[in-house]
């Protein structure tokens, strides 16, 4: 929930905030550049000493790999340009499960808020439901959608709708019953009080949820590629680790990671979008 | 009967708003037993009046509240609104609680516009009628915030204006400034005040304020400990400006209202 009294009977916070901004924004930033600095710091410490090992032989580069070999394997998929190929097809395989499974699980969610009786009647199913393993789904998945493109999306929105579905569920019942009977003393009628109430306060929950949900877009479209595929990040996991390319395998899982980073830093800027009122997040 | 007299009878009916009547209410409890939470009240609520009830903590003011509107069926007696019984929630009542319920994203004004916005009121209209209640509770400047940028007393402002803005004939009130610092309370009692008297609505305010109480009604019903029963109900007489509550505190009579009420509270 947003701050809800920042100053009682004081001067509105916001008066206060933009004479104090510059200093304070100054200082947080330079403590940001610092943490940063150390972080690099500390991966390039790690990844010397790594490098060192292998080159002294105390460890196998064959079976753990070295951050040269890490560093050529990425040189070789920007070469050949496969990095690009196989981020945008699981990119997109990602987002299109990611905005299909909220879609779908947000309007479910939303629209049980309407009758309590449907909503008991399909609770245990839905809890059934999300306590499937998303991997156990995987076979039945190629076998309705094929091997390509559709089976990852459908892995993907498999493994977002149950979640999407129980946050937005949960938004919507948890709007205060007070609220509510203020909405009513108001004159408001059902169907005003969920436009009015229920869905924009249950956009807090589903927002918070798509940061989640966006991270099970992308585990469910590698899983769909790992099944059966041609191309994509995590075929080329599979692949490589098939032959025995431990850096090659590194190498697919940083770019892997750095798609999943670009992905929920997209959808927390969607948020701070989303919602002005809570200058929390900004 | 006299024709006079019939008007005059007519007259007074219309002039009640609420008439309570012997109102009781008990609640099954799961181990099988009742529990009572109000044995038996009577009191009526007339046009343009301020009438505050005072109670222990505890006594089922809220429950009366609940009563008074219909969310709760009455166990004993009746509510009667304008002499008729309830069917289903009363019109032209706004209701105002401790919490503001603000919604978070909407701004000041778009708050104040959601009652007039669930009318159907047209766009500018609202706007219009939402800006001049902002204006005139001192929030003009502060139309376009977000209640997260409102200080306590602001939003409880922001509150009133949206409980008036559609026009209401009898406004609800249950311990809306109970959260607020003296200084603002005092203003804000001054402005509801204004905003009741100024344009003859009535109102009803629960509390357990006994000053707020005096300093703000023509009458002050007094509720015993649960299950509550009404014990006495005092006409407030004071001189001056019933709307400037720090006259109202040095007024002639406010003292010994006060300690009255306290002395037949039996708090211990």
């Amino acid at each position: 929930m947003a701050n809800p009294q920042i100053a009682i009977g004081g001067p509105p916070p916001t008066a206060d905030r933009t004479l104090r901004k510059p200093a304070r924004s100054g200082r947080r930033r330079r403590s940001r550049l610092v943490v940063l600095g150390c972080q690099i710091a500390l991966i390039l410490v790690l990844l010397g000493l790594w490098q060192l090992a292998v080159d002294h032989g105390l460890v196998s580069a064959f079976l753990y790999g070295s951050p040269a070999t890490i560093f050529a394997g990425l040189m070789t998929t920007v070469n050949d340009g496969t990095i690009w190929n196989d981020t945008w097809l699981t990119g997109s395989e990602t987002l299109a499960g990611f905005v299909l499974g909220n879609v779908i699980g947000t309007a479910i969610g939303l629209s049980l808020w309407y009758s309590r009786f449907v909503s008991r009647l399909v609770q245990p199913f839905i809890m059934a439901l999300g306590s499937i393993p998303i991997v156990a789904l995987a076979p039945i998945a190629i076998i309705w959608f094929g091997t390509g493109f559709a089976s990852k999306v459908a892995m993907a929105t498999l493994s977002v709708v149950v979640v999407s579905l129980m946050i937005s569920y949960k938004g919507a019942t948890g709007v205060e019953p007070d609220q509510i009977n203020l909405m009513r003393s108001l004159g408001a009628s059902k169907h005003q009080i969920f436009a009015l109430l229920v869905v924009p306060s249950s956009f807090t929950d589903i927002f918070a949820g798509l940061k989640l949900t966006v991270g099970l877009a992308l585990i469910g479209a590698i899983i769909g590629e790992f099944m059966s595929s041609t191309a994509g990040l995590g075929h080329q996991i599979f692949k490589a680790g098939s032959l025995y390319a431990i850096g090659q395998v590194f190498a697919e899982l940083v770019i892997t990671v750095a798609l999943a980073l670009a992905l929920s830093g997209a959808v927390m800027r969607l948020e701070k979008w989303l919602l002005p009122w809570r200058h929390d997040l900004r | 009967m006299p024709a006079a007299h019939a008007d005059a009878f007519r007259d007074l009916e219309q002039d009640v708003l609420i008439q309570v009547n012997g109102l009781g209410k008990a609640f099954d409890v799961d181990d099988g037993t009742t529990m009572e939470i109000i044995r038996s009240i009577s009191f009526s609520l007339g046009r343009g009046e301020i009438v505050s009830i005072v109670g222990p903590s505890g006594c089922g003011k809220t429950t009366l509240l609940n009563l008074l509107c219909g969310l709760l069926p009455p166990s004993r007696g009746s509510v009667l609104w304008h002499g008729q019984p309830l069917d289903g929630a009363p019109s032209r009542v706004g209701y105002m609680l401790q919490k503001d319920l603000l919604l978070p994203w909407r701004t000041a004004i778009q708050n104040v516009m959601l009652g007039l916005q669930v009318k159907g009121i047209p766009k500018a209209e609202r706007r219009d009628r939402a800006f001049a209640l902002l204006e005139q509770l001192g929030l003009g400047k502060f139309a376009d915030h977000y209640p997260s940028t409102l200080s306590g007393g602001m939003r409880q402002r922001v509150a009133l204006a949206r409980t008036m803005a559609p026009d209401p004939e009898v406004l609800l009130l249950d311990e809306p400034f109970s959260a607020l610092d003296f200084q603002t309370k005092l203003l804000i009692e001054r402005d509801t005040s204004r905003l009741v008297r100024g344009q003859g609505r009535s109102l009803l305010l629960i509390t357990h304020d006994v000053e707020e109480a005096v300093g703000i009604s023509d009458r002050v019903i007094v509720l015993s400990q649960r299950p509550c029963t009404v014990i006495t109900e005092h006409r407030i007489t004071l001189a001056g400006d019933r709307s400037d509550m720090v006259l109202m505190r040095e007024a002639d009579g406010f003292g010994r209202y006060v300690r009255q009420i306290w002395a037949e509270l039996d708090i211990h």
